[in-house]
Order: structure tokens, then C-alpha cells, then sequence
């Protein structure tokens, strides 16, 4: 929709003699100093908004974005993407990976002032996994001693989190679990405020140990959202800046238009037309990052209904692909993906070659599976008219104008069936329901179990609601995914992940075809910003330094 | 008398239009594929967490019994401080026998619309959004001003600019004046408003720097600034239409036997023009004013969302795609509600200004 608006905008803005190029950057007040100054607000905006910023329910990727200012995490994952210590100042992994125990900070207070302690840590956890919370991701944390008692209302405590001392806490799993400390990282195990109390409520004022706190006032809801520095935060120096303005539901021309009189200081929506002139443009070049691939995108093929209960028509259809003409798309935004795990996830082998465009190798698969197809003269192929389940506004919906094109070459015609994005989840999920449809999926954490375990383990097929969108059933697959929530051998752990990897690129659940990143661009005055590998706008150390102390005003920050 | 009787079965009329809408609304929606729970918990959600989603939102109980739940609270009598001390003896009760259960505060998704005696209310609920997880009510409340203030700063410029240049083009008649117009009212009504808009963005905020780009203010002033883009640009594209209305009807009427029985009595050609040109399209114009006033109170979605004016426009949209049924309920009541009302009143001024409709109806 906004690509189209960007477009004609553009086309009578040029047709009108008006200027549409872009402006040189705002440059910098003092390029030639490397040490961070403190002080400044950084403003960026999105053209999604947020519900809330209870790290108990935030469950979308702009709401998390804000909510790691409020929230620290026990643990987090650094900017080479590692675990590392945060409101933990260390942790043991005992008992051959069923207990974890953390060691807390000291010196934390909550926004309140309030202290950060072991029990405190215990409440908020049993708060995010309470039945009455509404958390979409509380069954991530089922493994904990005691869960199902607990949401099942039998008991009033979560036992498997035990306080050891007001500094000391150990969780309890029911079994090993080499993927465990990854979720410590996610939203829901972000501690929050004795305000919070134990059980959720819509109204409660966001309030963490994070950088940045929110101020009353400091959420417009579907307007923007202020955050201002934590004075008492825990890490001595940051963050730098004063404060932090998110604003919400702005188109990707009006984003443009701010950025460019310096109303922005970081934009991530373009126009398809604008990422071009930005890619293209050497005054920006050294103003661009490009964020880390935590989408991957890929058909879905159902290998419970004809044709793609054939493997040979999955690999007919994953060699038939060619994703380069995908990443035409959004060309600065979508990068060639073959394989199951993405690319900023340990495990993911570059060295694999995952699937691969062959078009003869795909009339050959169509000739195995009994389907020959002539593409001289047309004739053969499958029979029948596939459905393809997509919904409008998205990537999707031109790149499944690409697979009808591409898989009418190999004797494949599929008909595509747009529906609404809400009427797209429930039967894309459905068994039974669906033939081939569009699929992505984004890591919460980098781990590869967070994305083969709900996308291609049989456990993850439902009748409904099933992530497991192709239904597909692999034995020998469900126990290396098994094996590997097992090992704590980093290396012996990746070796089962890349066998897990090859036997999904040749069986061909999904066809994989492109992975997401962001394209970012940042005028010159904000400085020590890098692309996270996990968390999106991270600007946990970033920096202003403006030429001018002159901002124009954009409403909060007046 | 006749006057009131009318207004009276007209009010009745309104009300039981607005019933039916809302209802409607909720059945269509709850017949639609797709699961708001779903929506809600997002595509990676696991089957049990979207179970704990759904009891939450109250989507695992019967439409049958949603729908109860729906009537019943939709506009009641309440007496909140009573129902408050009655729902803290029943938690003390709960607490003492260990069994208590976490449950909402009575009264916390009403909307107040007017204190009665006896500390007495009388509340209108929509529920809780299942996006918003705010009362819809408040939600509504809180934007349908701001809505409804774009609508009339929308309309008064469609009418100062239309009825302006309808008026010049009637006056000039055939002449290049005249064609000027209705080629520039053609080419307004043509222009989809998303683009109108972009344009006026691109020449009065980033170009000119005269006025912001978009958002709301946070000051009388500011709010002043922020609505004159969006206005203007619902401006433009209804003042072609009254441009075009006021010209037909003044054309129209300068030629009835009344007007040339004025002039030859000595009436000016200005006289004639306002006097009674003007004022016998008066009522035209007032019901299609009337009738523009009523959806555009309900939310103008594309203005609304390129100029982020936080109105009822974008509101309703975005429930609809998410299926936030209560949501969708609320907006559609009230834009069900606007329309209606400014059809009613439309009705009745127009019965009240129409001498011969009245003695149609005594008869």
C-alpha cells in the first residue's frame, strides 16, 4: 500500500516540477572526536504502533524494541551475539542441565528505587506465567518445575523458581535443556517493579531496572512513546543519550519528509523508491547499516495433501525456484535464504548450499514423481490447479505472484487466494485446510531449536493452530531435535543442527527462498549506533552530536 | 406539535437503525474466518498459549452468551460506589475460603454518560479491545472529539470554498470563468485524497515549512496547526461537490418564475442572487453538509492516517483487520450513531423549514 502511495506521490511531485532527490546529511558537530558526549534526544518513528509495553504481554517486534530500554534481563545477548551477564552478574548451569542458577547484581534498583532481589526476580517471573496473564509466549517456559501446577491454578507458587538468597536464584527444569538460557533473555523474564504486584493489569504503569524509564505522560498510545534516562541505572556512564521519542503510525513518505529537515534522527521505512535513491546515493553510504537477518521466508508445501505428500514434487518445486528474482522485491531489505536456519543463529553453516534454483533438476523431480512436463510445448505438468493461500499489504503477496510464474515453467499452476491477514493465520494453520502457502518466521532468540522445533517437529502439529504449517513428520528429525535440547556441547549441539538443516533442505518442507534484515539509515550526528544481532534498535550506547543545538520540534519533545 | 411528533418517531427510528447496525456488526464478524485470539497472541503463538488468550478475551464462551454479555451492558443504570463496596465483601469472602480469583474491577470498561439521582449512572460499555486492552468506551470517548472536530473544520472549508466558487461559477455562467470552475471541481473530486494529501504535506510542511507534517499537539495552538492539512485536504475534495451542488441549484433557481418576478420589481441582481438564489439552495446544502458531517464524524481513515490525526478513522480500520470485535462494535455504534442523528436532524430541520411537508403531514 505505502509502496504504491511513495510511488505516485512521486510520480505528481516530479510531474509538478518538485523535488524529490535527496538532501545531503546533516553532518555531524564534531566528527573528529570519538569520545561519546552525554545529552540529546534521538527520535525515530514506525508506521506500526504498539498495545503495550508489559513485558508480560509485549509480543510484537516494535513493542520490543521499547521495551528493552525499560526492561534489563537476567542475561543478555551481546553485540556478537553471546550471552553475557546482565542483571546477573554470573550463572551456573548444574545438575547435567536441569538447574540453573543466577547470581545477582548488588547494586540494582528498580525505576522505583525501589531494590532488585531474588524474590523479586521470582515474582516477576510467576507474574508473566500467571493463568490470568494474557503472555502468548508463557508456554516457552513450561520446562520449569512446578509449570503445570501452577497454570493449571493447583498451586499458588511457581516451585521450580527457588530464591537461594536475596541475591541468589535457581530455576528447576523437569528435563535438560540446552536451550533454556536464551529464553531468560526474552520479554517475559525481564523483572518489573513491586508495583507491578503478582498478578497482570492493563493498567499499570511500565517501570523496570532498564536504561530508560517512561515518565507519566511519556505515552501518547498511537501517537508516540518517551522514554528518559535512567539516572540510577546500573551501568555506570550510559546510557548517553537524555532521551529516547518513538513515533508511531507514520507512513514511510512523512518518515522521509522528517528525516530530511532533521525531525528524525533514524528512519528503517522507505519506500521501495527511496531505499533505492538512499542505496545509491555516496554522501549516505557511510549513514547506512544493515540490521541482522532474524526472518526467514520460505513456501510452505502441506506434505499431508496431493501433490506435496510426493517429495519429489517438494524438491520439483524448491529447485524450481529462483530466489533472485525474489529479492527484487525489496532488493536492499530481502537476501537469498535456502535453508532452514537463519543466518545470525549459531548453526547456521554458510558453507551449506541448502536448496538451490535447477530448473532442469526440477522437470526432472516432476518426472519422478509421475508428473513429466514438456515446457516446449506445455503440455503435462500436475493435473490439478493448486491453491495458494496469501494475504495482501506484504511481501507475500508480490512474491506469490513470482512462485505462480516460476512453477508454471515446470508444469505447476497454482491460483492464488488472497484473504485477510487475520482470516490468513487461522487457515494457514488449519490441517487439512491448506496446500501451499507463504510462510515466515521470526527467531525470538538465536537459537536454531527456536525455529525447527515449532516450524518441523511432528510436536508441533495441531489440528489447528498448528506452527508446524506443512504437518510435516520426520522421526529421524524429532530426535535430533530431541538429542539437541540435550547437549551442551556447543559444537556437538551445531553438528546436530546441520544435519537437521540437511535432511530439511532435501525433503523440502518449505522451499526456502529469502531471509529479512533492516536498512537503516541515521543522519551523521548519531554516533556509536550497530546493528544488534537480536534486539532491534539498539541504542544502548549511541550517542548524539549535533552541529546545531537548534532541534526542530516534533510535539512531546517541546 | 406536528414538529415534536415527528422528531420523537424519528429519534425511535434512529435508535432502532443504530441497534440493528451494532448488532449486525457483531454477528458478521463473529461469521468471519479468522480467530482474534490469534491476532492478538500473533502467527508464532502455541496452541496453549493462545487457549490462556482466548478464556482471557472471553472468546471460548458461546456467541450466544457473548452476545447476552454484549446487550446487557451496552447502556445501563449503575451505582458504582455500591457495586464497588459489594465486589470488595465478595474478595474478602474468596480470600478467606482461599479460592481467590483475579477478576476485573465492576464497572471498569463503562463509559459515564450522565449522573442520575441517588448516586446513580447512566454507562454505556463497549467491553475491553482485545488490541487495545483498554475500555472501548474511553477509547471512543477520548477520540470521537477529535474525529468530530476534523469533520466540522472539514466541512466548513468544503462549504466557504464550495458554495464560494459554485456561486462565481453560477454568476458567470458560460463563461470561461464558469468552465475554469468545473474543470478544477472535476479534477478535485477525481484526486483520491491520499494523493491531495502527500501534495499539501510536501508544499506546506516540508517545502514551505508552514505548518507541521502531521500529528496531533499538545496545545490549543498546536491542535489549531496540526488539523489545518487534514481539514483542508477533506476541504478540497468535498468543496468540488458543493462547488458543483451550489451551481446547479443557484442556475436552477435564478431561472424560476420568483426570481424574474423579483428583478422586474426592482430587485438588484446581487439581491436576487443572495436573497433568493442563495437561500433556496440553502437546504440542499445543509442536507448534504447534514449528511457529509455524519460520516466524517464516524472518521475520515485515509486523512486521518497519512496526517496521524488520532481520530475514529484509523481506529476502525485497524479493528477490522484484526478482528477486535468489540472494537469494531463501538466504532460502528458511533458512526452508526452520527450518520443517523445527522440524518434525523436533517429530517427535522428540513420538516421544520418546509412549510408544505408539514401541512402534508397535519392532513
Amino acid at each position: 500500500m505505502f509502496s504504491i502511495r511513495g510511488a505516485s506521490s512521486s510520480f505528481l511531485l516530479g510531474l509538478l516540477g518538485c523535488d524529490i532527490a535527496l538532501p545531503a546529511p546533516l553532518p555531524a558537530g564534531h566528527p573528529e572526536e570519538v569520545a561519546p558526549r552525554t545529552g540529546g534526544t534521538l527520535r525515530y518513528a514506525s508506521f506500526g504502533d504498539i498495545r503495550s509495553l508489559d513485558p508480560a504481554r509485549a509480543n510484537d517486534g516494535v513493542a520490543n524494541s521499547v521495551v528493552i530500554f525499560l526492561f534489563s534481563a537476567l542475561i543478555d545477548f551481546d553485540q556478537k551475539g553471546k550471552l553475557a551477564p546482565e542483571l546477573a552478574e554470573r550463572w551456573e548451569v548444574l545438575d547435567g542441565g536441569t538447574r540453573f542458577r543466577f547470581f545477582l547484581r548488588q547494586d540494582v534498583r528498580f525505576h522505583d528505587g525501589s531494590p532488585f532481589t531474588a524474590a523479586e526476580m521470582k515474582r516477576s517471573l510467576e507474574r508473566a506465567l500467571h493463568p490470568a496473564t494474557p503472555n502468548p509466549s508463557a508456554s516457552y517456559y513450561r520446562n520449569i518445575v512446578g509449570y503445570e501446577l501452577y497454570t493449571g491454578k493447583k498451586v499458588p507458587h511457581l516451585d521450580g523458581i527457588e530464591v537461594e538468597g536475596t541475591h541468589v536464584l535457581s530455576i528447576r527444569l523437569t528435563a535438560p535443556d540446552a536451550a533454556f538460557l536464551p529464553l531468560m533473555t526474552l520479554p517475559p523474564a525481564r523483572p518489573v517493579c513491586p508495583s507491578a504486584g503478582a498478578t497482570f493489569r492493563d493498567d499499570w504503569p511500565p517501570c523496570g531496572t532498564g536504561p530508560f524509564q517512561l515518565r507519566e505522560g511519556g505515552w501518547a498510545k498511537g501517537q508516540y512513546v518517551r522514554v528518559v534516562r535512567n539516572p540510577g541505572y546500573f551501568v555506570s556512564g550510559l546510557p548517553y543519550l537524555d532521551a529516547i521519542e518513538m513515533h508511531f503510525l507514520m507512513n514511510p513518505p512523512t518518515q522521509r519528509f522528517k528525516f530530511e529537515v532533521g525531525e528524525l534522527d533514524f528512519v528503517r521505512d522507505f519506500t521501495h523508491a527511496d531505499t533505492i535513491r538512499f542505496a545509491r546515493d555516496r554522501r549516505w553510504q557511510d549513514s547506512i547499516t544493515r540490521g541482522p537477518d532474524l526472518d526467514i521466508y520460505g513456501e510452505s508445501l502441506n506434505t499431508e495433501m496431493p501433490p506435496f505428500d510426493n517429495v519429489e514434487v517438494r524438491r520439483a518445486v524448491a529447485a524450481a525456484l529462483d530466489r533472485k528474482a525474489f529479492t527484487a522485491v525489496r532488493p536492499q531489505n530481502l537476501s537469498i535464504h535456502t535453508s532452514a536456519i537463519p543466518a545470525s543463529t549459531p548453526g547456521f553453516d554458510p558453507a551449506f548450499k541448502g536448496q538451490s534454483f535447477d530448473l532442469q533438476g526440477a522437470l526432472e523431480h516432476m518426472r519422478r514423481a509421475g508428473f513429466p512436463y514438456d515446457p516446449k510445448t506445455g503440455q503435462g505438468g500436475y493435473p490439478k490447479t493448486i491453491p495458494y493461500l496469501v494475504y495482501p499489504l506484504g511481501i507475500h503477496e508480490k512474491t506469490g505472484q513470482l512462485v505462480q510464474q516460476q512453477l508454471s515453467r515446470i508444469g505447476i499452476r497454482i491460483e492464488l487466494r488472497l484473504v485477510s491477514w487475520a482470516t490468513y493465520l487461522s487457515l494457514s494453520q488449519r490441517q487439512g485446510a491448506v496446500t501451499m502457502s507463504p510462510q515466515g518466521w521470526q527467531q525470538d532468540f538465536p537459537d536454531p531449536s527456536g525455529v525447527l522445533d515449532p516450524l518441523f517437529s511432528s510436536t508441533s502439529i495441531n489440528a489447528t493452530e498448528s506452527s508446524n504449517s506443512a504437518f510435516y513428520r520426520n522421526p529421524t528429525l524429532d530426535g535430533l531435535l530431541a538429542r539437541a535440547h540435550t547437549e551442551f556441547d556447543p559444537q556437538r549441539r551445531s553438528a546436530i543442527y546441520g544435519e537437521c538443516n540437511r535432511i530439511l533442505a532435501d525433503d523440502a518442507p518449505w522451499a526456502f527462498t529469502t531471509s529479512l534484515h533492516a536498512f537503516e539509515v541515521r543522519q551523521p550526528h548519531v554516533r556509536g549506533y550497530a546493528p544488534h544481532p537480536v534486539h532491534s534498535f539498539n541504542f544502548s550506547r549511541t550517542w548524539l552530536d549535533r552541529a546545531t543545538t537548534t532541534v526542530p520540534s516534533m510535539g512531546p519533545s517541546r | 406539535m406536528n414538529v415534536l411528533k415527528h422528531a420523537v418517531g424519528r429519534i425511535f427510528w434512529a435508535l432502532a437503525v443504530v441497534f440493528a447496525v451494532a448488532s449486525a456488526s457483531f454477528f458478521l464478524l463473529n461469521a468471519l474466518p479468522g480467530d482474534p485470539a490469534r491476532v492478538v497472541a500473533g502467527p508464532q503463538a502455541r496452541p496453549e498459549d493462545l487457549a490462556r488468550v482466548r478464556e482471557e478475551l472471553q472468546l471460548d464462551q458461546p456467541i450466544v452468551i457473548r452476545y447476552g454479555l454484549f446487550l446487557r451492558t451496552l447502556g445501563h443504570v449503575a451505582n458504582p460506589k455500591a457495586d464497588a463496596e459489594r465486589g470488595q465483601v465478595e474478595k474478602e469472602r474468596e480470600l478467606k475460603s482461599g479460592l481467590e480469583k483475579p477478576k476485573r474491577a465492576a464497572h471498569a470498561t463503562c463509559q459515564r454518560v450522565a449522573s442520575l439521582a441517588g448516586g446513580y449512572e447512566f454507562h454505556v460499555d463497549f467491553g475491553r479491545s482485545y488490541q487495545h486492552r483498554a475500555p472501548v468506551a474511553k477509547v471512543i470517548f477520548e477520540r470521537y472529539p477529535r474525529s468530530l472536530a476534523l469533520a466540522i473544520a472539514g466541512i466548513f472549508l468544503q462549504l466557504v470554498i464550495g458554495v464560494t466558487l459554485g456561486a462565481i461559477a453560477a454568476a458567470k455562467k458560460g463563461t470561461w470563468i464558469d468552465r475554469f470552475v468545473t474543470s478544477l471541481t472535476s479534477l478535485a473530486v477525481s484526486a483520491p485524497t491520499f494523493l491531495t494529501a502527500v501534495l499539501l504535506q510536501y508544499l506546506f510542511a516540508h517545502r514551505f515549512r508552514l505548518l507541521p507534517l502531521d500529528g496531533f499537539g499538545d496545545t490549543f495552538a498546536g491542535h489549531v496547526r496540526s488539523i489545518a492539512l487534514p481539514a483542508l485536504t477533506l476541504g478540497l475534495y468535498g468543496a468540488a461537490y458543493f462547488a458543483r451542488l451550489t451551481r446547479d441549484e443557484l442556475i436552477t433557481l435564478m431561472s424560476q418564475d420568483f426570481v424574474r418576478t423579483a428583478r422586474a420589481k426592482g430587485a438588484s441582481r446581487l439581491r436576487a442572487f443572495v436573497v433568493h438564489g442563495l437561500r433556496g439552495a440553502l437546504l440542499p446544502l445543509a442536507t448534504a453538509a447534514g449528511l457529509e458531517l455524519g460520516a466524517l464524524a464516524s472518521g475520515a481513515a485515509v486523512t486521518e492516517s497519512i496526517f496521524r490525526w488520532p481520530g475514529l478513522g484509523h481506529l476502525g480500520v485497524e479493528a477490522v483487520l484484526n478482528r477486535d470485535g468489540p472494537m469494531v462494535i463501538g466504532v460502528v455504534f458511533v458512526a452508526a450513531s452520527s450518520v443517523v442523528i445527522a440524518t434525523a436532524a436533517i429530517d427535522i430541520f428540513g420538516y421544520w423549514l418546509h412549510p408544505l411537508a408539514r401541512a402534508k403531514s397535519s392532513n
